[in-house]
């Protein structure tokens, strides 16, 4: 069947159903409590045609509240809009109540269904004046949230607490179809959460009684709009104060860790211990302080090196020194300021020629004595090698000492010293570098001259002498040098060139042939005439020595310094090392003048 | 106490009275030093929300149940249902309209929602039973049955304090007892409800839970309006 539904507004709505058309008789469409004291009931004349005026139905209502209840007439009539009211007097709560209607010749229209309760018919009115507060806005600005408040309806009695009411709120954007609902509370006020800016919202409400589910009519709409605030402005102000923040941060962070850079990379990457060669100030060696290391390897002064060092060191055996000026600390005298280092390295007597004997010899274990106790006359090692020196005032007596001292005037020596005196002001002019070509075991150096004459005397010396020694032929061929060693500014400074020495290969050595041709490497100035023999600056090597010499490479490396302030070379492996060429494992050279490490290592090996 | 001495004594006794005398302050001190106007009735306030809370409580339960029955048995219009009978507390006069509440006396009213609360307490209990013996009725319907059973006992329990209190505070008189003959009343129509089906009970319960509801709200908005009504 199809049913028609008439509400209070008259609107009509069909629901689908049949086909069929039955009439319709006359009904009550609802019965509505808005207050719950009084209520209202609708009702329809249906399909009846027979009813021409509204007049002719009438209501009767039935309250159950006892069993003698008969059916009453309604008290109030509303014929305009069928509508039956029933005031405070006559409603009576939680008591069921029938209607019926009543037409003419007593036509009843009753149906069991329209019996109800009052309080189960109870819609309240919505609620009023409804307005809308700001509660906060986004930081962003673009979504904000509203308290809206209101108040309850005028004809519910709530003060007295008769009525108990629920407010729903409901709201939607302008132009939005459905509605978005709120929870059931019984509150005056609400909040409502996440509003967009710049969207105009629309919001009523509505009310039902508590524990019951009917809800009454909706309020009239408000409108909620909040225009969005351009934060842009804050935004970038924020930002720039954020990045300048962290930038000052970071700043300050750096200068705390540059001010504690010590003790931060102390406390991230300790040091790890490195080994430390005593006596050696890496630092002085790194930073090239010659004069200063000289000093302190010298032990404040020339000369005094031994004693500084013997007693620093007296308990490192290992410690291994060149005794520069052993002569000096054996016979207790001071140190001669004005002796030149390259005299002391050369074993050149100095002031004391008392020094100079066998006693003052080390007592250890080189076995240099045995080399002294032979035919080498020290004495001439260091007149020799006196005379090799660049010209120094005080020289002359170290010159003259040995030539008082010796007995055995060899014409050798005296042409030699000749020379030498001769050759000390050619010595002072003569080129500073040269090449070693020998090395004497007491410690002369032998140089490689440029003179026939020498050459010639020399080999007269070398046949004389290869009958006494006979393990030392392979010596005697050889051209014999004294060291030069160029001390041309006295800082002590000794190049590695200087300690330079030919090697000559014995081959070449001819007993005709004494002298070598000098091939200065590392040539600075030549000497200037150099075919001259007066002003040769090299000597001839005395043959009593000469067979001593071992022949050795033009170059090699100086190996050490003995007692005499020679410079010990390196032989080359061929040649029999002369048993007079000891090894000092036990001493450790002491660097007159600047020695890179790497020297130093061969010098102690 | 044979090893106290005197002087131990002295000390226990001076703490004893402190003690006492600090009970005896405390009971007069309460959450109103000053007596302040309507101060002192806010625990009787709050006893009321809670009662009311608790009622409210009760009456949403019994909806529930209700309507549950109504979708298996009668769907009704106007939840009106087809009541055979009167309730079995029709014999209790209750006010039914607004001004009918607010005229009859406190006392009255309190004793009229105790009286309610009896008369439904062993109904709701036998409800229960039967609710759980029937397989069609799911096991929430069974829980909430006896849940409904549980609060009007702890509802009566807890209206009987309110009407303590308020005794206490002078607001009624005495004459609200315990209803001292629950009894008195069930045996009049002690029968009547048995022969009710469960759908009626559960629509009369529905109906005086609403009620008492609504007594209890009416009394505390009569004695003690200005907190929250």
């Amino acid at each position: 069947c199809v049913c028609l539904y008439v509400n209070l507004n008259g609107f009509l709505g069909l629901t689908l159903g049949t086909a069929l058309v039955t009439p319709v008789e006359p009904h009550f469409t609802e019965c509505m409590s808005r207050d719950l004291e009084t209520f209202r009931c609708w009702w329809s004349p249906g399909t009846f045609h027979n009813l021409s005026s509204p007049e002719e139905l009438r209501v009767f209502y039935l309250k159950r509240n006892s069993p003698s209840s008969e059916w009453k007439e309604c008290p109030e009539y509303s014929h305009l809009n069928r509508e039956c009211f029933f005031d405070a007097n006559h409603t009576s709560i939680w008591i069921p109540y029938c209607l019926q209607l009543r037409g003419q010749n007593n036509i009843t229209y009753f149906n069991e269904d329209d019996c109800f309760s009052v309080e189960n018919i109870v819609r309240p009115d919505p609620p009023v004046s409804l307005n809308w507060t700001l509660l906060i806005v986004s930081p962003s600005g673009l979504s904000y949230d509203v308290m809206v408040s209101w108040e309850p309806p005028p004809s519910a009695d709530v003060s007295t607490g008769w009525m108990r009411i629920e407010y729903e709120i409901q709201y939607r954007e302008r132009n939005a179809t459905t509605w978005e609902a709120l929870e059931t509370q019984p509150h005056t006020q609400q909040t409502i959460y996440g509003l967009q800016a710049g969207t105009e919202y629309e919001v009523h409400i509505r009310t039902k009684m508590k524990g019951f589910p009917k809800f009454g009519d909706f309020s009239d709409s408000i409108f909620v709009k909040v225009t969005e605030i351009p934060l842009r402005e804050s935004a970038v102000l924020l930002t720039l104060v954020l990045t300048f923040g962290v930038a000052g941060i970071l700043i300050l962070i750096m200068l705390i860790v540059v001010s504690h850079q010590q003790r931060l990379m102390m406390i991230l990457l300790p040091p790890v211990p490195a080994p430390k060669i005593k006596g050696i100030d890496s630092e002085l060696l790194k930073k090239g302080k010659l004069e200063e290391l000289d000093f302190i390897l010298n032990g404040g002064g020339l000369g005094g090196l031994p004693t500084y060092i013997s007693d620093y060191y007296q308990d490192e055996p290992w410690v291994e020194f060149i005794e520069v000026d052993e002569e000096d600390a054996d016979c207790g005298e001071k140190e001669d300021q004005k002796s030149s280092d390259t005299q002391r390295l050369l074993g050149l007597p100095q002031r004391s020629v008392g020094c100079f004997s066998a006693d003052s010899h080390p007592d250890d274990d080189s076995g240099r004595a045995s080399c002294y106790d032979t035919d080498l006359s020290e004495q001439d090692t260091h007149l020799l090698a006196a005379s090799l020196l660049p010209g120094q005032p005080e020289d002359e007596e170290a010159f003259l000492h040995p030539d008082e001292k010796a007995p055995a005037s060899e014409t050798n020596k005296s042409p030699l010293i000749q020379t030498e005196s001769e050759g000390k002001p050619t010595w002072i002019n003569t080129d500073l570098y040269a090449q070693v070509s020998n090395v004497m075991p007491s410690g002369g150096v032998v140089l490689s001259p440029g003179q026939q004459l020498r050459i010639q005397e020399n080999t007269e010396k070398e046949s004389q002498k290869k009958g006494t020694l006979g393990e030392d032929t392979s010596k005697l061929n050889k051209p014999q040098f004294q060291l030069l060693v160029v001390d041309p500014d006295g800082s002590g400074y000794t190049s590695e060139i200087t300690a330079r020495q030919i090697s000559t290969p014995p081959s070449s050595l001819v007993p005709g042939e004494g002298y070598q041709t000098i091939y200065p490497q590392p040539m600075e100035t030549k000497p200037a005439a150099p075919s001259e023999p007066n002003q040769s600056p090299y000597i001839l090597p005395d043959s009593p020595q000469t067979r001593l010499f071992a022949p050795v490479a033009d170059y090699t490396v100086v190996q050490e310094l003995d007692t005499h302030q020679s410079l010990l070379l390196n032989l080359p492996t061929q040649q029999p090392p002369p048993p007079c060429l000891p090894q000092h494992p036990l001493k450790a050279p002491v660097a007159i003048g600047y020695v890179t490490p790497d020297l130093l290592g061969n010098l102690s090996s | 106490l044979p090893g106290l001495d005197p002087l131990s004594a002295v000390w226990v006794g001076i703490i004893c009275l402190v003690f006492s005398s600090r009970l005896s302050t405390m009971k007069a001190a309460s959450i109103c030093p000053n007596d302040q106007t309507g101060c002192h009735l806010l625990p009787l306030a709050n006893l009321f929300d809670r009662v009311i809370q608790h009622s409210a409580r009760m009456h949403g339960i019994s909806d529930d149940l209700h309507s549950e029955f109504e979708l298996y048995f009668l769907p009704s219009k106007n939840q009106i249902g087809r009541v055979s009978r009167n309730c079995h507390t029709s014999t209790i006069l209750t006010p039914n309209g607004k001004e009918n509440a607010q005229r009859i006396a406190r006392e009255e009213l309190a004793e009229i929602i105790l009286k309610l609360l009896v008369a439904w307490r062993d109904p709701l209990w036998h409800f229960h039973q039967s609710m759980s013996q029937h397989d069609e009725f799911t096991n929430f319907s069974s829980n909430k049955s006896l849940e409904m059973s549980d609060m009007v006992h702890e509802l009566r329990k807890g209206v009987l304090k309110v009407v303590e209190k308020m005794q206490m505070l002078g607001i009624i008189s005495n004459s609200v007892g315990d209803t001292g003959s629950p009894e008195a009343l069930l045996t009049s129509d002690s029968a009547e409800w048995r022969f009710m089906k469960d759908y009626d009970l559960l629509y009369c319960f529905r109906r005086d839970s609403n009620k008492i509801q609504n007594y209890l709200k009416i009394l505390k908005c009569r004695i003690v309006p200005k907190h929250g009504c």
